[in-house]
């Protein structure tokens, strides 16, 4: 099997995630945590920016971090196709040897990621919550496995490039920076309408929020049945972010957004309140560096219950509003003096 | 384009994942006893496959790569209703990581002469749900990742599906051949009829393909064509939690108020 000459790679790319001009928040975060890697080898930082009209895109990405901005603009990459991104970036790492590739670990990071790792047979390490450097410059990407019992370092050391995927949520995003020099260079365009292989018929995308960067969670599972007046009422009370195990985000009464876990986001807050929640161990993974965790759960085995620093036993339509009262006394001075 | 549709449904064995537990004395890995499971979100790949079969009347044939002893899931498959099922198997896949084994799968795909290859969202094994997306690669075929729902077009030589994406969903259609990966929890898995199941049981033999009968050079395929290897693998002491039960409102408010996140 033919390997790569590794050292004829060079520059840690980071794809900029955007859909009609807004950026996926875990483009910003992998932004700062792919300048930490680039200094450590002495490396360029490069956005790859893919879409139509996106050089604020790409100036943006310079503000945040970036040395250089591949634009690749035109109305076949609007919006997002497997094909045609695959196609365009096979091209750009064909002609420029990137050394490192991160990509957000979200739903179309994680489609373009498994499709552009085989024509560059490239190592493609998924949904990382770790990067960095061993003492031979090679990527080190961590990844939780076994339910997050485990971390697994995988590296990549005859093939380039090293591509992740990551989690949402992990890193801080970069800031911007508007007095930061940086170019923002226009590539050619390889892919023509003609010759792709999809069409996108509707594309319906609401608002989407960020849970990973609230102080307090309050998450809503399949023991809510569905009716989330206790779980949305305890959230006012705690001033918290709604969020939502896989099995309410499924069953649609919660936007995908706000999903905690494996196939979700990585949330950090100081409280996590899990509502209804079994405690499976993908969901446990996205919310196992909340400071304090509280259970409530009709069901005393629930496995939740291993996870957490407070649990109550019993049923949430009960629990949840008698929670947000107290805590909505707790809040009133008159009670306080009483 | 053919008049019959042949739809390839890639499953695999994997340890069922709530009987993968730390030894708390020794700190390690107990996935010993583990049961071997066909893996969840392959029952999801296995009903949209069967429902492409129940809409335009497709061959669906189930695929798994692994030793002969990783046959049982192709028995399910069988007893689920697929009309037939390989084993892709031989010593040079071993070691292989998602891009030589993505290999060996589209190679199946074309052996098997497959317009649509169904599977599921990931594996809850290693979880990286690259190989959808890395058999479409190899075979230069559309790819749709997180479907919802598949609805059939076979009139164009097409197959649409709804996708799941952030904050919303979109609806894509695809040219044949294509690869789908169906979003886990999607769809209801259909029940084995009682006479599949003694078929699958006792009269059914998978067929089994090898690097050979797909035409795939053994260098190609293994931990030497993998490009990534497992560097290590720490044990993460679980999160130390207090798992204090309490028993009112009042009670959890006081111990919040203690903690100083309320
Ligand atoms: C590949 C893959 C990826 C996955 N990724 C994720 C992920 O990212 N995030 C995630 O969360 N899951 C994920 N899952 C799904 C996960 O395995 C579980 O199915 C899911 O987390 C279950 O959600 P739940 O606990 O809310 O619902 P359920 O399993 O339905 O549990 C409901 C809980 O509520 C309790 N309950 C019921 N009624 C009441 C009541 N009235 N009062 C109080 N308690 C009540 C029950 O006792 C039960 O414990 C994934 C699975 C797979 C296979």
């Amino acid at each position: 099997m033919a390997t790569v000459d590794v050292s004829e790679h060079a520059d840690v790319w980071v794809f900029v995630e955007e859909h009609d001009g807004d950026v996926a928040g875990v483009s910003w975060e992998l932004l700062a945590q792919g300048r930490t890697l680039a200094d450590e080898l002495g490396e360029d930082l490069v956005a790859l920016v893919i879409g139509e009209d996106v050089a604020d895109v790409g100036r943006e990405a310079v503000e945040r971090g970036a040395d250089r901005a591949l634009v690749a603009d035109d109305p076949v990459f609007e919006p997002y196709r497997a094909d045609p991104y695959g196609e365009q970036f096979r091209h750009l790492v064909e002609q420029r040897k990137p050394d490192v590739v991160l990509i957000g670990g979200t739903h179309t990071g994680r489609d373009f990621a498994g499709r552009v790792a085989v024509p560059a047979h490239a190592g493609l390490t998924a949904d990382c919550t770790e990067l960095g450097i061993d003492e031979d410059g090679h990527l080190e990407a961590r990844r939780p496995a076994f339910g997050g019992n485990v971390l697994a370092t995988i590296k990549c050391e005859r093939h380039r490039p090293q591509m992740a995927t990551v989690r949402a949520g992990v890193f801080e995003p970069a800031a911007p920076d508007p007095e930061r020099d940086g170019e923002v260079e226009r590539v050619d365009v390889v892919v023509n309408e003609a010759d792709t292989l999809t069409a996108v018929l509707e594309r319906s995308v609401g608002e989407t929020v960020d849970i990973t960067a609230a102080d307090r969670v309050v998450a809503a599972g399949g023991g809510t049945d569905g009716e989330l007046d206790p779980v949305l009422d305890l959230a006012d009370a705690l001033d918290a972010e709604l969020a939502a195990s896989r099995k309410a985000v499924d069953e649609g009464w919660v936007g995908h957004d706000r999903q905690v876990g494996q196939t979700g986001k990585t949330v950090r807050p100081e409280l996590y309140v899990a509502v209804g929640i079994s405690g499976a161990v993908q969901h446990v993974e996205g919310m196992n560096d909340s400071d304090v965790v509280v259970a409530i759960n009709d069901d005393p085995n629930a496995p939740i219950f291993d996870h957490a620093d407070y649990g109550i036993v019993g049923d949430l339509f009960e629990v949840c509003p008698a929670l947000a009262d107290r805590l909505r006394d707790a809040d009133d001075p008159q009670e306080v003096i009483a | 384009m053919p008049d019959r549709w042949t739809v390839v449904v890639g499953v695999k064995q994997v340890p069922d994942e709530d009987d993968v537990s730390i030894n708390p004395d020794t700190g390690t890995l107990d996935r010993a006893d583990a049961a071997a499971i066909l893996n969840r979100p392959d029952r999801n790949a296995l009903e949209a496959a069967l429902e492409l079969k129940d809409e335009v009347d497709a061959r669906v044939v189930a695929m798994t790569m692994g030793p002969p002893m990783a046959s049982p899931v192709l028995e399910t498959a069988v007893a689920m209703g697929c009309d037939d099922a390989v084993l892709v198997t031989d010593r040079a896949f071993g070691g292989s990581d998602t891009w030589p084994t993505s290999l060996a799968l589209a190679e199946t795909a074309n052996y098997l002469d497959a317009d649509v290859v169904v599977c599921g969202e990931e594996t809850t094994d290693s979880s990286t749900g690259q190989v959808p997306p890395g058999i479409a690669a190899h075979n230069g075929w559309a790819q749709l990742t997180y479907a919802e729902g598949v609805e059939a077009l076979p009139e164009e030589d097409q197959l649409a599906a709804r996708r799941d994406v952030e904050g919303g969903y979109e609806r894509v259609v695809a040219d044949l051949p294509v690869v789908v990966a169906v979003a886990y929890g999607e769809n209801e898995p259909r029940p084995a009829g009682l006479h599949r199941k003694i078929y699958a049981e006792t009269e059914f033999e998978p067929a089994q393909v090898d690097a050979d009968d797909l035409g795939i050079d053994e260098d190609a395929v293994g931990l030497a064509a993998s490009p990534t290897q497992v560097g290590g693998m720490e044990t993460v002491e679980p999160v130390d939690r207090e798992r204090e039960r309490v028993d009112t409102a009042a009670e959890l408010t006081e111990r919040l108020a203690e903690e100083g996140v309320v």
